[in-house]
């Protein structure tokens, strides 16, 4: 029988990606570096990627009896607790919020700062039995770097990235650890033991349906940690932006109508041969 | 393998709601505020369900947000400061007091709009006694019944997001998003709660407020029939869009304009002024409106782009668009307001005041009272029963300002039916008799195509467009428009976009994958058979479009819920609950 | 002026891959003291650049052969540390990604990764990378040193010219103890494998493909076996969009050579490209960002309103994309 795991997804939460982003200039609400046009307004989600991880978190925890699920989440309060309305239903954790700026643009190692100092007061955490995982990169910062530097903090030298797959052995024989690489490849890895630090791709698992009953058990822990949750001191030194900006404007798109497809063939053969 | 026969996990609450829009808001509220105070009372309140726990009370919305309602609100806000006397408006984002309020007559000032011989006449002596400006001539009086002194605009999203983060802090009741009802649960003529996707919740009391299209009440309207003579008899589509003023353009927040005449003299429209420069502005395609290939999206550009009103838009940009269904008959399309197991709230209960163009307070109140009733009931030991809750709950909202409102505004809508100027009338004389006077008028059926566009498109010519767009898998409405004389719309990729673009640009819409589509035909042949096709052509996401073989596709990546097909056909389609659709929460 | 440490790991054969170059001539091109720090297997040293000012530290030995953090991360601090210099630029690949943000912790400094820029802002180093799904542009500095700034595979022109390095200076590092063992890389089969970093074109598949098609029926082997021939004959790369690719986790008919690894935008890739084809796509904002790195774009879609490609491409055919693509196999044949 496998030893029971202690898995501590980080997941921090983003603007819906549906919503259009425009930044803003450092200002009252956000002084000391860029935010998001209306950012406190704008509906969030959990991060995607740390969704995988927090699915993936649920799914091995089910196939180790004993095991458990923390889900770690920095954030204002009251988005988080918007968040987890809808991320509830999906799997069973227990939270631990961290209450804090969720902007892409603030910097990763105070990110990480905080979230390792988090982790080490959850009561009952078996750290030899850590399993600590969270999403390769974000939807906000794209840095891929917090979880490296939250590992080191609690002084975790396994670490995997782009994680899309982990199984565990038989008979307590370790994990196996599948990784993307370059070229549409994976390296496969053998842990022999937690702890370790493992940020999520996408992995295999399909988002689960709403469940409401996972809902309601999990809102019983929600709404005490939210009314715990403690500020993050997040000051400290970070980057200076020297210009924040969107993309150039669209593309005059050239809309081509009634061309037979030999012709449109013809002309797309031309143009991939040009150089 | 029967239904029956298949084992559905099931759940047990002991109230379960559905739909998270106002009326649910109102009634979480003043429950939740009950039972977060219940020292003396902690025994009567206790679940029934799982003992030793508090009343379980769950609510279920549709949509992925609980933000994501669309209203375009102006309101007295009675019923809500009723409940949070506290409440002002500088609590919620784009919120704003009503600081000044205009009625505003628009003449056409193309020249194409569907105008009869006498509104043109009127039109005439208007622009004659130079009695218009920009094309639009601002009413000296605002009738009592339409006022909005002292009261609020809202965007219904944030309005939802700042009382739903209360009901979640409290911990009181619990509201999931993305969770649609199928059905409710009807076992020997009682509601014994409702049908998830994947589970069954029962519970002690369903309360019904998933507005005009919901599935549970349009089920239990099937189940249980309605009261005599009532009747969905009129409906209207909202449409909207926020946008960010340029800032030259700044209104004082709090501005309302309320407008009629244009783009059709049926359309109504609206445009308040919200805060940080936003402005609402939206337009109401009624049922009355004769014209079977009518549409929302194109007339409201034509709306924007009326001189009176393009001079506070030009220059603005697109912030959130969205769509509703109205249901404009108010109390006179009231359905049972309780049953064994359940109750009725909300505008799906028959509660908007059609004459006071006002929804969102009223549904909120009736909310509201189904909690006072509930906890009292509770309080007193007494079961959820029909006669209890016609007892309690109805003879609270019977002797409530909602209902005396919905009373006057009763057949204030009828003379609708015979045209305009007899609409405007009839609407006055109701507003002004508190309802003993009216235009009395019966709605028809939709104008025949050629009937509509007679003197205008030749009968042949009007075929061939329709089977030229039919053919190219497009509504007929942008072509129709255009030969009868309408503009093109000078977009500029900012606020005048495509109607995709809108989609895009304007909330976003989004359907997750697994689901089955929500809109069905029931009889292909009975679609073929239809010239008109309006559920195309009123479809406000273009999610319905002329199919292969007669029958209208649907695209439910195109859906934003606002069941406008529903009414816009004669009862061959189906418009089941589903996830997903607009994702705005500044609606 | 900042010390320049570009720190890169060989491949298989000892030599530098092509991020290794590129990152080199992104630190050429700042000017300042450079050092290069390896760490592999071996180091072939005929095949290094000759670059005579430039200090070269090596860090090899079987223990390092392979990814794997702990070793890694333990070679690249003690480099590092050895070079002593304050800006360390080190190719955004897998294996350095997974590690340099750590070893920036254990040196008490800081790492920025997907740079897609480096220049000189008021006289000190300032990067270019973007924020929300590459929806924001960003140009940063950093006071604190040392600072490891990854760049993105493809932004720089990678070094040319001559080679074979004077001198390498052996790092000693003791392997760290680990619980990780590389096991293997698994590759799709040869007819499998879609993803084809250097192809010049990327081949963008929607979710229309497997949709029902203008006689009302789906067609997915016909969409399935048309894509394997053109990307066969092209040599293209495959991308897929969210929607297409959640599909296969649904259980729908679906591409069966189209997996997660494929998707473009949202929560996949953002790949660079010369060229992209797009059939298919019906999407928005944060699909469309899948192809915010490609130069030259074109789609085929039957919708003329496609928010994938209005505005976003350079061309837009409105046509049914299986004839489309019938017709570019026969040419391509």
């Amino acid at each position: 029988m496998p030893t029971p795991l202690h898995i501590v997804v980080c997941g921090g939460i983003v603007p819906d990606p549906l919503q259009t982003l425009e930044p803003a200039a450092p200002n009252a609400a956000f002084p000391a570096q860029p935010s998001l046009k209306n950012e406190m307004m704008l509906p969030a989600v959990l991060d995607p990627w740390a969704a995988h991880a927090l699915f993936e978190a649920a799914h091995l925890s089910a196939q180790v009896p004993g095991s458990k699920v923390w889900l770690v989440s920095l954030g204002p309060k009251a988005k988080l607790q918007q968040v987890m309305m809808t991320i509830a239903q999906k799997a069973p954790f227990e939270l631990v919020a961290i209450d804090g700026p969720a902007s892409g643009f603030t910097d990763a190692f105070a990110a990480a700062a905080a979230l390792a100092a988090t982790i080490e007061q959850i009561p009952g955490l078996d750290r030899g039995r850590l399993l600590l995982f969270g999403g390769w990169e974000s939807a906000s910062r794209g840095a891929g770097s917090t979880l490296q530097m939250v590992g080191e903090r609690l002084g975790i030298t396994e670490q995997f990235q782009g994680v899309d797959r982990i199984a565990a052995r038989a008979e307590g024989a370790g994990f196996e650890i599948m990784e993307r690489i370059e070229g549409g490849r994976h390296q496969v890895s053998l842990l022999s033991s937690p702890p370790a630090v493992l940020g999520w791709a996408t992995g295999y698992l399909p988002e689960p349906r709403n469940n409401p009953q996972v809902g309601m058990a999990n809102m019983r822990t929600i709404m005490p940690a939210l009314q715990r949750a403690k500020a993050a001191a997040m000051n400290g030194a970070g980057p200076s932006f020297a210009s924040v900006r969107l993309p150039a404007v669209e593309r005059q798109t050239r809309i081509v109508k009634d061309m037979p497809p030999e012709e449109i063939a013809r002309e797309i053969v031309a143009w991939m041969g040009e150089e | 393998m029967s239904d029956a026969d298949f084992a559905r996990p099931a759940m047990d609450v002991d109230v379960a709601c559905v739909g998270f829009g106002p009326a649910a808001a109102g009634f979480l509220t003043v429950l939740s505020r009950a039972l977060a105070n219940t020292s003396g009372a902690a025994k009567a309140l206790e679940s029934r369900a799982a003992p030793g726990l508090p009343l379980q009370v769950v609510c279920y919305e549709r949509a992925d947000g609980i933000a994501f309602g669309v209203s375009g609100v102006v309101t007295r806000a009675h019923g809500i400061r009723a409940t949070l006397p506290d409440l002002t408006a500088d609590q919620i984002p784009m919120a704003a007091a009503v600081a000044e309020e205009k009625l505003v007559y628009l003449l056409d000032p193309i020249g194409v709009s569907h105008r009869s011989r006498t509104l043109r006449l009127a039109d005439g002596i208007l622009r004659g006694l130079k009695l218009a400006r920009d094309s639009a001539c601002e009413l000296p009086y605002i009738p009592p019944f339409l006022e909005k002194d002292g009261g609020m605009v809202l965007s219904l999203g944030q309005f939802l997001e700042h009382i739903g983060g209360e009901l979640m802090g409290a911990g009181a009741v619990q509201i999931w998003p993305g969770m649609p009802v199928s059905e409710p649960l009807i076992e020997d003529g009682r509601v014994a709660g409702v049908r998830l996707a994947d589970m069954d919740v029962r519970a002690a009391l369903t309360v019904v407020a998933d507005g005009p299209v919901g599935a549970v009440g349009r089920r239990l309207d099937l189940e249980f029939g309605r009261p005599p003579g009532h009747a969905h008899r009129e409906w209207a589509l909202g449409m909207k869009m926020v946008v960010e003023l340029a800032p030259e353009k700044a209104l004082r927040p709090g501005t309302v304009i309320h407008t009629f005449g244009y783009p059709e003299p049926e359309i109504f429209g609206f445009l308040y002024a919200l805060p940080g420069n936003l402005a609402a502005v939206g337009i109401f395609v009624p049922s009355w409106f004769r014209n079977p290939m009518r549409t929302a999206y194109r007339y409201l550009q034509h709306y924007m782009l009326h001189p009176h009103l393009w001079r506070y838009l030009q220059g603005g940009k697109l912030r959130s668009w969205g769509a509703k269904s109205l249901a404009e008959s108010g109390r006179r399309a009231e359905p049972f307001l309780c049953g064994h197991g359940y109750a009725r709230i909300g505008e799906g209960s028959g509660s908007t005041n059609p004459l006071a163009g006002s929804g969102v307070d009223e549904a909120w109140t009736t909310g509201a009272q189904l909690a006072e009733a509930v906890l009292e009931l509770l309080l007193e030991g007494r079961p959820l029963t029909k006669e209890n809750l016609e007892a309690s709950y109805v003879a609270l909202r019977r002797k409530s300002w909602v209902e005396q409102g919905a009373r006057i505004a009763e057949r204030a809508r009828d003379g609708f039916h015979g045209g305009v100027i007899r609409g405007m009338a009839g609407m006055a004389l109701a507003g002004m008799t508190n309802g003993r006077l009216w235009l009395k008028g019966e709605p028809h059926p939709l104008a025949d195509l050629h009937e509509y566009y007679r003197g205008r498109i030749p009968a042949e010519e009007l075929d061939r467009i329709v089977a030229d767009c039919r053919a190219r898998g497009v509504p007929c409405h942008d072509t129709l428009m255009d030969r009868c004389g309408w503009p093109a719309i000078p977009y500029d990729g900012q606020l005048l976009v495509s109607h995709q673009d809108a989609l895009l640009m304007g909330g976003k819409v989004q359907a997750p994958a697994g689901f089955a589509d929500h809109v069905r035909f029931r009889d292909p042949e009975l679609c073929r058979s239809c010239a008109a096709k309006t559920c195309i052509e009123m479809c406000s996401g273009q999610a319905l479009s002329p199919g292969e073989d007669g029958v209208p596709a649907f695209d439910r990546e195109k859906c934003v819920y606002c069941g406008a097909c529903l009414w816009n056909c004669t009862g061959n389609l189906e418009f089941a609950a589903g996830a997903g659709g607009l994702h705005s929460n500044e609606n | 002026m900042d010390s320049i440490l570009v720190l890169a790991h060989t491949e298989a054969d000892g030599t530098l891959g092509k991020p290794a170059l590129e990152a080199l001539s992104a630190a050429v091109a700042l000017g300042g003291e450079l050092t290069l720090g390896l760490v592999g297997c071996t180091v072939a040293q005929a095949s290094l650049p000759a670059l005579p000012s430039v200090r070269v530290l090596a860090v090899t030995g079987e223990p390092f052969a392979n990814p794997r953090y702990a070793t890694d991360a333990a070679a690249a601090e003690a480099l590092c540390r050895a070079s002593g210099a304050s800006l360390i630029l080190a190719p955004g690949t897998s294996r350095w990604a997974r590690v340099l943000p750590g070893v920036a912790y254990r040196l008490g400094g800081r790492a920025d990764t997907h740079a897609t820029g480096l220049a000189l802002h008021d006289g000190a180093p300032a990067i270019t990378r973007w924020f929300y799904r590459q929806r924001i542009e960003a140009v940063l500095t950093r006071a604190e040193r040392p600072w490891i700034v990854l760049p993105d595979a493809g932004c720089f022109a990678p070094w040319t010219g001559a080679t074979g390095a004077a001198h390498i200076e052996s790092v000693p590092v003791d392997p760290p103890s680990t619980r990780t063992t590389w096991e293997r890389i698994e590759a799709p089969a040869a007819d499998r494998q879609t993803i084809r970093p250097d192809a010049k074109l990327l081949f963008v598949a929607g979710a229309g493909w497997t949709k029902k098609q203008a006689d009302g029926a789906v067609h997915a082997a016909d969409a399935a076996a048309l894509i394997h021939n053109f990307l066969e004959r092209s040599q293209a790369s495959l991308g897929g969009s969210k929607s297409l690719v959640d599909l296969s986790g649904e259980g729908e008919a679906v591409l069966p050579f189209m997996t997660h690894m494929n998707q473009i935008g949202q929560t996949g890739a953002t790949p660079r490209h010369p060229k992209g084809l797009s059939t298919c796509c019906h999407g928005e904002e944060p699909h469309v960002v899948g192809w915010r790195f490609i130069a030259q774009r074109r789609a085929v879609n039957l919708d003329p309103n496609c928010g994938w490609a209005r505005g976003k491409a350079d061309v837009l055919y409105i046509a049914d994309a299986f004839a489309v693509l019938r017709e570019l196999n026969r040419l391509l044949a």
